[in-house]
């Protein structure tokens, strides 16, 4: 287990091997680097804590009491047969699949058109631009839950329910995002593009070569937050989608709740499906994503 | 400098610009704007989910101030901003501190952390259910360690405090990362002068900490008091559909949710309520800004 | 600030000159009301929540349907069990519903007021002796004339009750309950010899449980609720009692029928309503509990049992009316509903079908014990939940029924309240 490995130093702080220091070069106190690595563990099983739980309880057998008192933390025959019944009820790929192509659909449409807002609003000189700033900050605050039948209507309109597009559209340029990405520009100097802009790039030229660059730690939490909120969505799919070849993830693992009879195990195992693609990515992706965050993307 | 330059850029392509936003402006106005509009038309008429209604002007606005779920949902939505927006506020900054030093496996926990954000709401919602159940693992250890059992489901404002922590626990992860973020442009210098000069830890984090990430920490105040107030799913996963005994742990949305939806919901009267929301949000933010500003200057 | 003064005026004015969105009156371009014409065409059928367990069977019947009425095509669509009656709105309001859809009483009646169900004693009528007169009644509406769903299959079971609990508060675990004075009593006896450990109920009365126990729910007109009347009150009060003395579970304010199936589960509450199904789930998931299970019959002071009640619409506005009609039909039958109870422990609703040796010859099992006896109670079973009582009017009842148990209002006011914000919502629907 990495988790171990990577604790390790807590038990034995003091021996003389690689010294710990911070990220200034100093030496950390073994004291407090103790305190520090308790209270990370501390925080570490508040956080991840129930997640492992979940998982225990998906890996525990059918003669397995779950509803044991006091809970047993580990499942005493682990097995993967809660994982082969979820497939075995629903289409889980074809269903993960869906989802695979609404969230990449809606990370593409929201890098992009965010990017492109964000550039406007932050660097770009025009009548109408703080009315363009407001509409975004507005739309922000307007309560989704309100508004969703308009939205089915207005895509009905439009002949796009049913389809994977109709579930991306709504939310493909989610303004909070255009909102990052314009803090992020706004956080760079001015000095760059003024040499580019010397040197005869125009608009389009600078915002792919000087500026996109420079951002991209924060295209990648637009990347993260758009996978996020597209593989998360429940209620907007299922209202647009009828088709259930069409259906994604989170609306197919709620089959798993059954209409006769509900089976804990089952939705556990569900629950982690649901989770874990999220995690690796965010897992694989965590590097840009702190780098990102480090340019002030989501500074005031 | 920086305007002449932007000023000839206007001159050279004065429709880049609206090219770059039209994109999102388009979809924001059509999915967003568009249908919030027809919300607040709907908020002056008696309409239902099949019924298309009639103008009935201020009736819907009279009958809030009548209706005890109405108060009961602003009680508790504010409420919600009164507890959870302190404790995001200063919770993720003290793990912000704790997560930011080099030391091995650091970035380990930093994402492990952020986790609780990542899961969906409903996933989380789930997993917090079963734990606090009566006979859930909470229970089980507070037992053990001869608490008793507590109903944490069951009794009104534990039920409201219990969706709270929840709320603080997905969020944790989330406010931290913009805290890591400000903490990063702090000048070290700071804080090794505090610390010539004897200050202690505790010291220096109200001396130098908190003034270099004030700004932070009014966004997120901002930001975490409108997501606080606009609160549903954790309530509505923890407490139930009808809001918890009595109905006494509805928020607004969840009231805008209960009256609207459905085929029998009441679309006209859930939009007033709606409409309440979005201006109370919209004056939160307001005022946020401006005691910000207030007090920079 | 002119900017922003002038978004606020621009935004006042769309908002003035924008007309309501037409909601509900969209799409009027549906076919007749006459389903005589020949059975042909593509029709879509709709069910909530059936496909993960019952894929094959669905595709059995649309696949001799079509072959029986060649030149149709029926595309079967299931919705998950979440959102439901968001999703039939949308679609209603939209409108985008199904030709055939799976419903269940409570969202028939605003579909039918919105004039999207067709009426099958007009369309159908020929079909109405092949099934049971109460589960066909099940679909008609106060105030309209008409019977707007075919039923299809019905539900209803007995009380389980769990004997090692019986035995530890010195109860015989052979003689459960069989009246509500029983009930109650035996209920109070638990709660005090576990010191208020384990409860016998865990869920708060709702209004099929005041329909059960006498009370008149509404008048005969089907204008206004009654259920405030002395009997409720009685109900109520007696909760209270119970409620007080812990024999109700202190959570069952906040209960779900999952979350007190799984206190029942969890040995926390000793009895719970449930259905043949549940045996199965016992097994599974609470192998003890299993060994000590007792089944006895639902408990009821007017002779009837209450049952739940699916039924399938027509959309009155499908092209294909024939069809849809046809189809509707189809999956009902006594032959298709005979098959469809044999894979899943629910009831038929088409007469005769209860006589079948499959509901009335008992082999030793648990199971078929459950069985036998639920099909003999569901010959006179009611569907006491009116078919106008919305989910806003449940949570209302929900919400001062818990008023009560908390000791906030007197058991008559809270009725009198609930009554009275019931009838305001049911004069809204209009």
């Amino acid at each position: 287990m990495s988790v171990l490995e990577k604790a390790r130093p807590v038990s034995r702080p003091e021996a003389p091997g690689p010294r710990v220091t911070d990220e200034h070069g100093r030496r950390i106190r073994v004291g407090e680097l103790v305190v520090r690595y308790v209270l990370l563990l501390v925080v570490l099983a508040l956080t991840v804590g129930p997640f492992l739980w979940q998982l225990s309880t998906s890996l525990k057998g059918p003669t397995e009491d779950i509803f044991s008192s006091p809970p047993k933390f580990l499942p005493g025959h682990p097995t993967l047969h809660n994982y082969e019944r979820v497939a075995d009820t629903i289409p889980v790929w074809d269903y993960a699949l869906n989802s695979l192509k609404v969230a990449a659909a809606n990370v593409v449409t929201n890098c992009v058109g965010s990017a492109l807002a964000g550039y406007a609003l932050a660097r770009l000189r025009y009548r109408g631009r703080r009315v363009a700033t407001l509409v975004f900050i507005l739309a922000m605050l307007v309560p989704v839950e309100g508004i969703i039948i308009a939205q089915f209507t207005t895509m009905r309109e439009l002949g796009l329910n049913n389809t994977l597009v109709g579930v991306v559209l709504p939310g493909c340029i989610a303004a909070m995002n255009v909102l990052l990405m314009r803090n992020a520009f706004l956080n760079l100097p001015y000095e760059i593009e003024e040499a580019a802009y010397v040197d005869g790039a125009d608009v389009w030229q600078r915002f792919l070569r000087i500026a996109l660059p420079s951002v991209r730690g924060t295209l990648a939490v637009v990347a993260i937050f758009a996978f996020m909120g597209a593989w998360d969505d429940f209620l907007w799919p299922l209202i647009v989608l009828s088709d259930p070849s069409k259906f994604t993830l989170t609306i197919g693992l709620n089959y798993l709740h059954g209409t006769f009879a509900n089976d804990e195990r089952l939705v556990a195992a569900g629950t982690v499906i649901a989770v874990a693609p999220l995690i690796a990515l965010f897992a694989c992706l965590q590097r840009y994503f702190f780098r990102g965050v480090g340019e002030g993307a989501v500074k005031g | 400098m920086a305007t002449s330059t932007v000023t000839r850029v206007r001159r050279q392509l004065p429709s880049s610009p609206w090219l770059f936003a039209a994109p999102g402006l388009l979809i924001t106005g059509v999915f967003i704007l568009y249908p919030f509009v027809s919300t607040v038309v709907s908020a002056f008429t008696d309409r239902r989910t099949l019924v298309p209604g009639k103008f009935v002007g201020l009736a819907n606005f009279r009958e809030l101030l009548h209706d005890d779920m109405f108060w009961i949902g602003l009680r508790n939505s504010t409420l919600y901003i009164v507890c959870v927006v302190p404790a995001l506020v200063v919770l993720p900054l003290l793990l912000a501190l704790l997560v930011q030093k080099n030391i091995p496996g650091i970035t380990f926990f930093r994402s492990a952390f952020y986790t609780p954000v990542v899961a969906s709401i409903v996933v989380v919602g789930l997993i917090w259910v079963w734990l606090l159940d009566e006979r859930g693992l909470i229970n089980s250890l507070l037992e053990s360690v001869g608490v008793g059992r507590v109903g944490f489901l069951s009794d009104q404002w534990l039920l409201l405090f219990s969706a709270m922590a929840v709320t603080v626990w997905k969020g944790l992860g989330y406010y931290m990362i913009i805290y890591l973020a400000a903490l990063a442009n702090v000048p070290r210098e700071l804080h090794e002068a505090a610390a010539v000069d004897g200050a202690g830890a505790v010291r220096r984090f109200r001396t130098v900490t908190v003034p270099a990430v004030r700004s932070t920490m009014v966004l997120v105040g901002a930001l975490s008091s409108v997501a606080a107030f606009k609160v549903f799913s954790e309530v509505y996963l923890m407490a139930g559909p009808s809001g918890g005994p009595a109905g006494e742990d509805t928020t607004l949305v969840m009231l805008v949710q209960r009256t609207g939806t459905g085929l029998t919901g009441r679309v006209g009267y859930a939009s007033a309520i709606s409409l309440v929301v979005f201006v109370v949000t919209v004056a939160l933010m307001l005022l946020v800004l401006r005691a910000d500003r207030r007090e920079a200057s | 600030m002119s900017v922003s003064r002038r978004t606020l005026a621009a935004a006042a004015f769309v908002a003035l000159v924008l007309p309501l969105s037409a909601c509900g009156s969209g799409g009027d371009d549906g076919g007749s009301g006459d389903a005589s014409g020949k059975v042909e065409g593509d029709i879509t059928f709709q069910t909530w929540n059936l496909r993960a367990n019952f894929k094959s069977y669905f595709d059995g019947v649309i696949a001799d349907f079509e072959k029986q009425y060649p030149g149709t095509h029926v595309k079967w669509i299931d919705q998950p069990a979440e959102g439901y009656a968001d999703k039939i709105s949308a679609d209603a309001a939209g409108g985008t519903l199904p030709d055939v859809v799976n419903v269940s009483p409570d969202l028939v009646a605003p579909l039918a007021k919105a004039g999207l169900a067709l009426d099958l004693d007009k369309a159908a009528a020929k079909y109405r002796k092949e099934y049971l007169p109460g589960a066909w009644a099940s679909h008609r509406i106060p105030g309209m004339t008409g019977t707007y769903a075919f039923p299809w299959y019905l539900n209803t079971g007995p009380l389980f009750y769990n004997k090692s609990l019986f035995k530890k508060a010195g109860l015989d675990p052979d003689s459960p309950p069989k009246t509500y004075d029983d009930l109650f009593a035996d209920a109070l006896t638990m709660a005090h010899k576990s010191d208020g450990k384990v409860a016998t109920l865990a869920n708060v009365p709702t209004i099929e449980d005041f329909g059960r126990y006498g009370v008149e729910l509404m008048n005969k007109e089907g204008t206004a609720f009654t259920f405030n009347d002395a009997k409720g009150v009685q109900l109520l009060s007696k909760y209270k009692e119970l409620y007080d003395a812990k024999a109700l579970d202190p959570q069952a304010l906040t209960a779900t029928p999952e979350s007190s199936g799984r206190k029942f589960l969890t040995e926390a509450v000793a009895m719970n309503p449930g259905s043949a199904l549940d045996l199965d789930n016992f097994k599974k998931q609470a192998p003890n509990l299993y060994k000590n299970i007792g089944i006895t019959d639902q408990i009821t002071s007017t002779g009837h049992v209450n049952m739940y009640v699916m039924g399938v619409m027509v959309n009155s506005r499908t092209k294909r009316t024939p069809a849809a009609v046809a189809f509707a039909h189809y999956v009902t039958d006594a032959e298709h509903q005979m098959s469809f109870a044999k894979k899943v422990a629910i009831f038929p609703s088409t007469a005769g079908s209860l006589e079948d040796p499959y509901f009335t010859k008992e082999d030793g099992t648990d199971e078929t014990r459950v069985r036998i006896a639920a099909a003999k109670s569901l010959k006179n079973a009611v569907n006491y939940t009116p078919v106008l009582f919305s989910d806003q009017m449940k949570t209302a009842l929900r919400n001062e029924v818990a008023k009560a148990l908390q000791g906030k209002e007197s058991p008559k006011a809270a009725l009198d309240n609930a009554v009275k914000a019931c009838n305001t919502l049911l004069q809204q629907q209009g």
